[in-house]
């Protein structure tokens, strides 16, 4: 299951000593509690999982760029905000596209699996910007769509799967008619899992 | 190898208990059993009847010595003690001719039917026993043994428990009722 983590390894001398400050004769050995908590813990994930909405964890002050917007101010939106994605929406705030540092990358000619070293390397070996092809274009040249998207019902351990399977890193969340109303990133689906054992 | 493995015992013992808890224990114990044999020695002498039987020393142990425990809560001390007893006294008429099959069936069974209505307390094993090897004043009560003295004396045992593993502050009984 993909939603176990490692809760704290507790060690016997640790359960013995908590056990000392609870007045009274506890009839558990150290073992007995340990299975016990391990079964608990990730029975708690589970359950926490499933009715954690993206609601609960999603950014809803969403930073989002028009279709017409040109790649320069898209390119200075994420290095401003210091994010690799943004989702593209219309004027009525519907969503249309989301574009990702790999989007850029792939209209810059660099292949599919490419990295930022990818660039590096061809700037270094051409000596020239590889950013020039797509210089006069705009957002809705390169963003990718149709989108994935979730609704705000939809629980944290459905946004980790279609992550996981799109092999995405965020994901908008929609009401009707595809209207933005927030983002799940990964380290979103991360943090509230953290909150649970921290 | 895995079944000698299982031997070993790889778990650590429970830590000691302070002095409060020992102390606490020994006033329950005194109190509960004191009732129950006062009742027995003085009261009950003119009669055929009992009060105390060798296994309310076992379940003192738990209801005053370990009153956190689910084994000590009044569901499993009442009811283990009564169902054992019905099932001992059950054994003891089915298979009074064969003993060492009485005594066997009637305390396997017993656990089985502790286990089946969530009521394991495990002196209702001796109970289940006494009333199968038990004098001949113990099998000539029948199914009165679940009444009394199993019954009315795990009743007198319960309300001392209540009444003194309530008065430490560390004390809290019981955790649960059923």
């Amino acid at each position: 299951m993909d939603t176990q983590t490692c809760p704290i390894d507790l060690s016997d001398e640790d359960i013995l000593d908590a056990m000392k400050n609870i007045p009274g004769y506890l009839d558990i050995t150290t073992r007995d509690f340990k299975e016990v908590y391990l079964l608990a813990y990730n029975q708690a994930l589970h359950r926490i999982k499933h009715s954690l909405k993206a609601r609960d964890i999603m950014s809803s002050e969403v930073i989002s760029v028009k279709p017409d917007s040109s790649l320069e101010e898209v390119a200075e939106i994420l290095s401003e905000n210091g994010i690799s994605g943004v989702p593209v929406a219309d004027a009525e705030g519907r969503i249309c596209g989301m574009i990702s540092e790999k989007d850029f990358l792939i209209h810059m000619g660099v292949k599919k699996t490419g990295t930022f070293m990818t660039i590096i390397a061809q700037c270094l070996q051409n000596k020239g910007c590889l950013a020039l092809p797509i210089r006069r274009q705009k957002a809705e040249n390169i963003m990718s769509s149709p989108v994935v998207t979730v609704t705000e019902d939809a629980t944290a351990f459905e946004i980790s799967g279609i992550l996981t399977e799109k092999n995405i890193n965020r994901v908008p969340v929609v009401r009707q008619e595809n209207r933005l109303v927030g983002i799940i990133t990964r380290s979103d689906i991360v943090t509230s899992s953290c909150s649970i054992g921290y | 190898m895995e079944y000698f493995k299982k031997m070993k015992g790889d778990a650590k013992s429970p830590p000691f208990v302070g002095f409060t808890e020992i102390f606490w224990s020994w006033i329950g114990a005194f109190v509960g059993i004191a009732a129950v044999a006062f009742i027995h020695y003085n009261i009950l002498t003119e009669t055929d009847l009992l009060m105390i039987i060798g296994s309310f020393g076992a379940s003192a142990v738990l209801i005053y010595g370990a009153v956190r425990s689910p084994l000590a809560q009044p569901r499993n001390f009442v009811g283990g003690h009564l169902i054992s007893a019905m099932i001992g006294v059950a054994s003891y008429q089915f298979f009074y001719s064969h003993m060492w099959l009485a005594c066997a069936v009637g305390v396997a069974t017993a656990i089985a039917a502790m286990h089946a209505t969530k009521t394991l307390h495990p002196p209702g094993g001796a109970t289940a026993l006494i009333a199968v090897i038990g004098s001949d004043q113990i099998h000539n009560l029948g199914y009165f043994y679940v009444i009394m003295p199993v019954g009315a004396g795990a009743l007198i045992m319960l309300l001392v428990a209540l009444l003194i593993n309530n008065i430490p502050k560390t004390r809290k009984y019981p955790e649960f009722w059923f």
